[in-house]
């Protein structure tokens, strides 16, 4: 269509390669007139390919490629002095909203250097970076919106958590208070859970971390005196998700709770071991003291609610109790055994 | 701290929050007063000369956040001893002015009260 001949005739082939480029571009000669357009080029800046032949680059449309920079670059290009490599632009036209082009040009290497000829590829590239910034914005309004759920998360279980603790200061009842101070344990291992979610990205809690912190948390409020009784964990490098987390610090919870209040009356000396371990599908998580073991006569333990609790996670869980005698103290053992459950 | 009792600024946005901290502030035996934003603390701070401790948390209605109150406190109250609570479980230590401590929400009481204690029989 648009092989307007100025002095010499370009080949067919090179002037069909041109026509047929999927992307925008120009075939000009060193004096900037346009020998061949492709399609795409006029399809994507709306120009009649009808008035393409004789014209500059200059005088295409209405006249919007009249920019002088492009023009002295192109120059530059031709003379072999530059090279306009993913040169930036923006296209203005009249009643069009600004486009934002990206063009490369470069002598054509057909072997002729006695007539130097270019050729220029333009893209436009402002849908594409409107969706860039789109997704931009929308990944940056997510972290901002993650912040404030984790804010107000951590707000809401500090006033619940300051009103238990308030209300047990108060209080005259040593049993109440008692009640209380566990109601704001159980508060603080969920609110340990959440620590760990907002620090991780997929959702997932790490064990040993939050095991850690859990039983620091309890110690240190539990444990008048750090020569007499303590608290060590053992948990292997397993990662679970947020809301097998939650059981399983609930269970260790109650398990420590009630092994600080019943294991050690006096001034035993003591140690309560926290102990996770999992291979494949399967785990084991035990809460053992060395303690005065279950006293006679009762197996289980008066069921409180701590008990309660265990048991309804543990079931939650589809994993087994088991509680023994450690010789000395008390051993509970919570298992999980996937592949045997499959095969019952 | 020149007659007897301790003198805390509790700043707190959440009703429930504040009260509970100065109830934990009386229990610990300090005397407690109450902000319910940094322009509020920085008023009384400006009218009383006796406040020892500013417990602060940091995301608060206000021109300024618990942030910008503890440096601007350091400024110009140097002697005054901060804690800084937020819901924000990670804030850098390096954006704190240094000698200030850090819990992120929700803190245990025992370790703020503990925390006081320290920052108080501390020069």
């Amino acid at each position: 269509m648009s092989n307007a001949p100025i002095v010499h005739f370009e080949a067919a082939s090179t002037l069909a390669v041109v026509v047929s480029s999927n992307e925008p571009l120009l075939f000009l000669s060193r004096d900037q007139k346009v020998i061949a357009a492709s399609t795409s080029f006029c399809r994507t800046f709306e120009i009649d390919p009808a008035t393409i032949p004789d014209r500059t680059l200059a005088s295409l449309g209405n006249g919007e490629w009249a920019m002088p920079k492009l023009a002295s670059l192109l120059q530059a290009t031709a003379s072999g002095s530059a090279r306009i490599e993913a040169y930036e632009i923006d296209l203005q036209r009249p009643n069009r909203k600004t486009r934002q082009l990206i063009v490369n040009a470069q002598i054509l290497d057909d072997g002729d250097t006695a007539r130097i000829r270019l050729l220029l590829a333009i893209t436009d590239v402002t849908d594409a970076r409107a969706e860039a910034k789109l997704k931009d914005d929308l990944i940056r309004e997510k972290a901002i919106l993650m912040q404030e759920v984790q804010h107000r998360v951590a707000n809401s279980l500090q006033i619940t958590a300051s009103v238990l603790m308030q209300s047990a200061r108060q209080i005259q009842s040593e049993e109440a208070r008692g009640h209380l101070h566990n109601a704001h344990h159980r508060v603080m291992s969920i609110a340990a859970v959440q620590r760990q979610l907002s620090m991780s990205s997929a959702g997932n809690v790490e064990l040993h971390t939050y095991f850690t912190q859990l039983c620091e948390s309890l110690g240190a409020s539990m444990i008048a005196d750090d020569d007499r009784l303590s608290i060590s964990v053992n948990v292997d490098d397993s990662v679970v998700e947020a809301d097998v987390s939650v059981s399983l610090g609930l269970i260790v919870t109650e398990l420590v709770i009630n092994a600080l209040k019943h294991a050690f009356p006096g001034q035993q000396i003591g140690t309560i071991v926290i102990d996770y371990c999992s291979t494949g599908s399967d785990w084991t998580l035990s809460v053992a003291d060395d303690g005065i073991g279950i006293p006679t006569g009762s197996l289980a333990p008066k069921s409180g609610l701590g008990t309660g609790i265990v048991e309804a996670l543990a079931r939650n869980l589809e994993s087994e109790i088991q509680v023994s005698d450690a010789n000395p103290g008390t051993a509970v053992i919570i298992r999980y055994r996937g592949n045997a459950r499959r095969q019952t | 701290m020149f007659n007897g009792k301790a003198v805390i600024l509790v700043v707190e946005d959440s009703a429930l929050i504040r009260m509970s901290a100065v109830d934990l502030v009386l229990s610990a035996g300090y005397e407690a007063l109450e902000a319910r934003d940094a322009d509020e603390a920085i008023r009384i701070l400006e009218a009383r000369a006796d406040i020892d401790l500013v417990f602060t948390d940091v995301q608060m209605s206000g021109t300024i956040d618990g942030i910008k109150l503890a440096h601007y406190i350091r400024d110009r109250w140097p002697p005054v001893k901060l804690i800084v609570a937020s819901g924000q479980a990670i804030i850098e230590d390096s954006t704190l002015p240094t000698g200030s401590r850090f819990f992120a929400k929700p803190y245990e009481d025992h370790a703020i009260a503990d925390a006081i204690a320290r920052m108080l029989s501390s020069p």
